[in-house]
């Protein structure tokens, strides 16, 4: 199994930039209707765990929350590689990075392109450690937040967010002719204010078999996930 | 007056005066910069000299002294009626831009008008803003209505075809009216030039830099420039590929997106 794990990959932008890749089979929006408010690390800890987990993580400690394996759907797999998915295998550095310079942004102290490069820089390493391990897992997770983090800064910028949804179609189109269950998900969605990108509950998700999914909430993954391991999708 | 001023002038005038006709309790509001005094002048020109409606200044206690002091001078050689509001509670509270840009801008600004028009049952309001300031007021109306919160729905508005303004019977708070919505930072300047109209120093280059656009003191910086005229300024735009407001440190976009990415837990 493949899970391609996109934060704010919004179902708007799919369809608006034609990610052919990115709209598999079966494709549509989350239900996150029972979460407060769409916090990253809740949202992957839900999505891993199959339960709410919004009273379980801190907001001050939050970025450094990691789901036990016996509680995620990862423990139906004999072998598994998850890529900086944040609550499990989140690069810490790398993404402290990023913080860093999105603060200093703020404060008048970094430019949108030296934070820009960071970012770019941090996709592609994931792309590449995901590249290498697709094939050698039972399941293989790669996580690339390049939608979140661009979009905070520039989701009212076309050109620029048409380059990130080119890029991240390019990596679905990566596993899409493999031999595997592949599933596409996004922790939420994005919306502008103005140059600006702010979390919204638009999020994305997609299959390559057809499964009548309908408005699935995230915390349903785990079940299906489960299902398919047990072959009862096969 | 050249072809083009004219025209941008003829429209304005007219819907000024639409808005004057078709309001109650019409104000005015003035910044002290140069597009709020020049639909000032504006309003001056509608009525052959003399504004019939109040002109409001929001003062956040914050502005450069040069403001004050040019406002003082100009509401006397004009002679209208000028209130000042302020926010005096959260003056005393002793709110400042270090203790939240955003709270700041929306306690000083936001709260004070807020507070006037309910004071003064005004029903619309006169604001010098302009499409091509930046990106969302590029989507405004010559007529936008707002709520009690000052909430304005982009996606809902009435077309404003063949220069017909038209208020809507319900559901809204105040209208704000905005007579230059049409004009460029260029054409503003052109006029100002035209018209001869007074210019806050603060305008002029002063040891290589000068202010593009005036807010609060903390929150204003100025840019490089070495533009001492209007004509220089002139030159200055027409070649600039710097954004009009750069020099505003934190728009209310920019400070919006830092306070919810801080209660997302990214900073």
């Amino acid at each position: 199994m493949i899970i391609l794990a996109l934060d704010a990959l919004d179902l708007n932008q799919v369809k608006k930039f034609n990610c052919k890749n990115l709209m598999q089979k079966e494709y549509g929006q989350t239900d996150l209707s029972n979460f407060n408010q769409e916090r990253t690390i809740v949202l992957w800890a839900s999505f891993l765990t199959g339960k709410n987990m919004e009273k379980e993580i801190p907001l001050k400690t939050q970025w450094e929350f990691q789901v036990p394996i016996e509680q995620t759907f990862l423990k139906f797999f004999k072998t598994h590689e998850v890529i900086d998915l944040p609550a499990f295998s989140y690069k810490q550095k790398n993404h402290a990075e990023e913080r860093k310079l999105l603060k200093a942004y703020f404060e008048d102290k970094a430019t949108v392109e030296e934070y820009d490069e960071v970012i770019w820089r941090n996709h592609r390493e994931n792309k590449k450690d995901f590249l290498n391990a697709v094939g050698k897992f039972d399941v293989v997770i790669g996580y690339f937040n390049l939608a979140d983090a661009i979009g905070h800064l520039s989701f009212g910028i076309t050109e620029k967010m048409a380059e990130v949804y080119r890029e991240l179609d390019e990596v679905a189109g990566e596993v899409k002719d493999l031999d595997s269950f592949v599933l596409v998900i996004s922790d939420h969605g994005m919306k502008a204010v103005g140059r600006y990108g702010d979390h919204s509950r638009n999020g994305f998700y997609s299959l390559n078999k057809g499964l009548g999914l309908d408005f699935p909430k995230i915390t349903s993954f785990y079940d299906l996930i489960r299902r398919i391991v047990e072959n009862e999708y096969a | 007056m050249e072809n083009h001023l004219r025209e941008l002038e003829k429209k304005s005038i007219a819907i000024i005066r639409e808005a004057k006709a078709q309001f109650k309790n019409l104000a005015v509001l003035w910044s002290t910069g140069k597009d709020s005094t020049a639909a000032l002048w504006l309003c001056k020109k509608a009525f052959f000299g003399k504004i019939p409606f109040p002109v409001i200044h929001i003062d956040t206690s914050y502005k450069f002294p040069e403001m004050y002091a040019f406002r003082d001078n100009i509401a006397k050689e004009w002679g209208f009626n000028l209130i000042i509001a302020k926010n005096e509670r959260a003056l005393k509270e002793g709110l400042s831009p270090e203790k939240g840009r955003l709270k700041c801008c929306t306690e000083l600004k936001t709260e004070a008008l807020k507070n006037l028009i309910k004071e003064r049952k005004f029903d619309a309001l006169i604001l010098a803003i302009r499409r091509d300031e930046h990106g969302i007021r590029a989507k405004e109306r010559y007529y936008s209505p707002r709520d009690e919160n000052f909430r304005w729905n982009y996606k809902d508005q009435p077309a404003e075809l063949w220069d017909l303004y038209v208020k809507p019977s319900e559901d809204y708070s105040h209208m704000r009216v905005h007579p230059i919505l049409h004009w460029t930072e260029l054409d503003v300047w052109r006029y100002v030039k035209e018209e001869g109209l007074p210019v806050n120093p603060l305008y002029f280059a002063k040891d290589g830099k000068r202010y593009r656009s005036l807010g609060c003191m903390p929150c204003t910086v100025p840019i490089p420039s070495t533009a001492k005229t209007i004509d220089e300024i002139i030159k200055e735009i027409e070649t600039s590929k710097i954004p009009e407001r750069a020099g505003r440190a934190q728009d209310k976009e920019k400070a919006y997106m830092m306070q919810k990415l801080r209660s997302l837990g990214y900073m």
